[in-house]
């Protein structure tokens, strides 16, 4: 949602919050450096400022400010049922950053989180650890990005970096990278995995311009491009679908013009999903952002709000009769 | 609103003037208004400036889209500030409990910045290992933890003016309200950004209309609670969508309901006709 202003905005990151412990981590210098003119602010905890009562998370997506810290404990978590795992039983995600630098009016971080401020956990090593110890159980396929778009931070913190060189060689762990993100550069620099699965959610041009403030789909599809001509593999999600008046036409259009310039048999699988949010998280989501995604009347399901079940059916299976002009059948997946 | 607790009148003449307030009550605390702007003095100390907010707030009924702002002296550790510079804080520290408190600095200002640490008596020099903050008072952190009940922290702050170096200087009443005077430029043009940052979060529709027309509704049709809550939501979900109501509602609000079933059936069209 665009909306004027006659104030000024602090800038993104202009205030960020370092708790004590890790001031001298590596992560911590690196981050720091990169923005010399930001004011650092020393906390014990990052929850102290992330968790304070009576925030208005669409105030503070104005000058969104980043909280280093330090995860202490539970570094993966099994995938939650609302997200698709594409047949894999060992579904697990993990929470590197907490929020994203995007903003799209019905992401589930709006609903999630009480504040809008980006925490990165800056001991990956942690991480890492926990990973080898569960890879000696059973194998692991692991989504990086899901409460934030990873790829979309490279920049700052190179966390994906980071996580190419600690899979290479893992053959029991499956790497799932979420991201809107454009960057170019970085598909030439870096050497593609076999068990690294970039995974793109794409949606109609007009859909971006209304709901959210990403890249495009033209530079998301550019990335795309890029990425695939030099041998990652790339998975797209068509998800979540949203509801406009002349949805037909509207992704119609899309579904052509992504298989126009992105060659299917390059694709490695798709998914397909309708908007849907956990109870809760649209509770407090609705309290804050008063707009066309939260007026919407939803179906409540039992733990999630959707689109009324005939509407759902609609739309998947319109996309799905679309997009299997293009993508053999087997490698679509709904939710 | 904008609520002001400041400890004594000398910090609070400046703004006293500027804005035209009147004295409006005198009794525990003294308050002063225009009715835009209240102003609360709570005498020294982190509890009486507790107490003071939470006077000042509960009885003007402060709302989310109030600011509440701690104005006053301070004493500053060491030289990376002058006297008389002006500080906005973005930490707040309570130096028995250690608690921390930190306001959400999102509009553009013309203040420096510091971590502020509240003690219950005057701090001086020899205790300078024992402070974290950069500045000293004896209100903000009181202010804050009260005012943190009422307000979200992009309206709460503690803006504070350098006035000694702990070193305990005999405190000249005249010299306070000159160097508050000096920076009222400043703190107005903070306070009007707040305003307009709270009125950036508008609603996309006039909600008393809204109110207005779903209460004809009910009336009509002897709408139920969650009947009434509903039609409340898909009126501003229309309204979003096609930016206003639509006309046919309005026959809607001759119509009389004479039966449980009627009111569905009316209940039902106008659904029909709100939804996407």
């Amino acid at each position: 949602m665009k909306e004027l202003k006659s104030f000024s905005p602090l800038r993104t990151f202009s205030h960020i919050y370092v708790e004590k412990e890790i001031l001298s981590h590596p992560i911590t210098e690196k981050i720091l450096n990169r923005f010399p003119k930001s004011i650092i602010i020393e906390i014990d905890s990052y929850k102290e400022v992330f968790s304070r009562s009576n925030q208005n998370y669409k105030v503070q997506e104005l000058s969104k400010k980043l909280i280093l810290a330090k995860k202490r404990k539970e570094f993966i978590y099994p995938g939650p049922p609302l997200c698709p795992n594409f047949g894999q039983y060992y579904f697990y995600y993990t929470t590197l950053i907490l929020n994203c630098i995007f903003s799209c009016d019905y992401c589930f971080l709006k609903g999630m989180y009480p504040s809008a401020h980006i925490v990165v956990f800056v001991n990956i090593e942690d991480y890492f650890k926990e990973i080898d110890e569960i890879l000696k159980d059973h194998p692991l396929y692991l989504s990086i990005s899901y409460n934030t778009d990873l790829l979309a931070l490279e920049n700052i913190v190179p966390f994906f970096s980071m996580f190419l060189n600690y899979a290479e060689n893992k053959k029991d762990l499956i790497i799932e990278v979420r991201t809107k993100s454009c960057n170019l550069k970085i598909w030439e620099e870096l050497k593609p995995r076999d068990n690294v699965i970039l995974s793109w959610t794409l949606l109609p041009d007009e859909i971006i311009k209304k709901y959210e403030k990403t890249p495009s789909l033209d530079l998301r599809i550019k990335a795309i491009k890029k990425a695939i001509d030099h041998h990652w593999i790339v998975r797209l999600n068509f998800d979540p679908l949203i509801y406009v008046e002349d949805y037909k036409e509207v992704y119609k259009r899309f579904v052509e013009k992504v298989f126009q310039e992105i060659d299917p048999s390059k694709i490695y699988d798709l998914s397909i999903g309708v908007f849907r949010i956990p109870k809760d998280y649209f509770k407090r989501m609705k309290k804050i952002f008063i707009n066309e995604v939260t007026l919407f009347p939803y179906e409540e399901g039992d733990n999630a709000y959707t689109y009324p079940h005939e509407l759902k059916k609609e739309l998947i299976n319109f996309l799905i009769e679309n997009v299997s002009l293009y993508i053999p059948k087997e490698k679509i997946f709904t939710i | 609103m904008i609520f002001f607790v400041i400890s004594f009148y000398q910090e609070a003449k400046p703004l006293i003037e500027h804005f035209k307030l009147q004295k409006i009550l005198s009794s525990k605390f003294e308050i002063f208004s225009n009715n835009q702007i209240f102003l609360i003095l709570t005498r020294e100390g982190i509890i009486r400036s507790s107490i003071g907010t939470t006077f000042l707030l509960t009885r003007f009924s402060a709302q989310e889209k109030d600011m509440a702002i701690n104005l006053g002296i301070c004493g500053a550790k060491n030289r990376n500030f002058q006297k008389g510079d002006i500080i906005l804080c973005h930490k707040i520290i309570n130096h028995y409990t250690k608690k921390a408190f930190y306001p959400d600095i999102i509009v553009n200002h013309d203040m420096k910045e510091g971590v502020l640490e509240s003690f219950m008596i005057p701090v001086k020099k020899d205790i300078k290992e024992e402070i974290e903050g950069d500045i000293v008072d004896m209100e903000g952190a009181g202010f804050f933890e009260s005012a943190s009940f009422f307000l979200p922290p992009h309206n709460i702050h503690c803006i504070k003016i350098v006035y000694d170096f702990l070193d305990y200087e005999k405190i000249k009443k005249e010299e306070i309200s000159n160097l508050i005077y000096h920076h009222i430029p400043k703190i107005e043009k903070f306070i009007y950004s707040l305003l307009e940052l709270n009125k950036y979060e508008k609603l996309p529709f006039e909600e008393e209309n809204i109110k207005d027309m779903v209460e004809k509704l009910k009336e009509s049709l002897n709408l139920t609670f969650s009947m009434t809550h509903e039609l409340e939501k898909y009126l501003k979900g229309y309204i979003i969508r096609k930016g206003n109501i639509p006309k046919e509602i309005f026959d809607f609000i001759n119509i009389k309901a004479n039966s449980k079933k009627e009111r569905k059936e009316y209940f039902e069209r106008i659904k029909k006709l709100l939804s996407p």
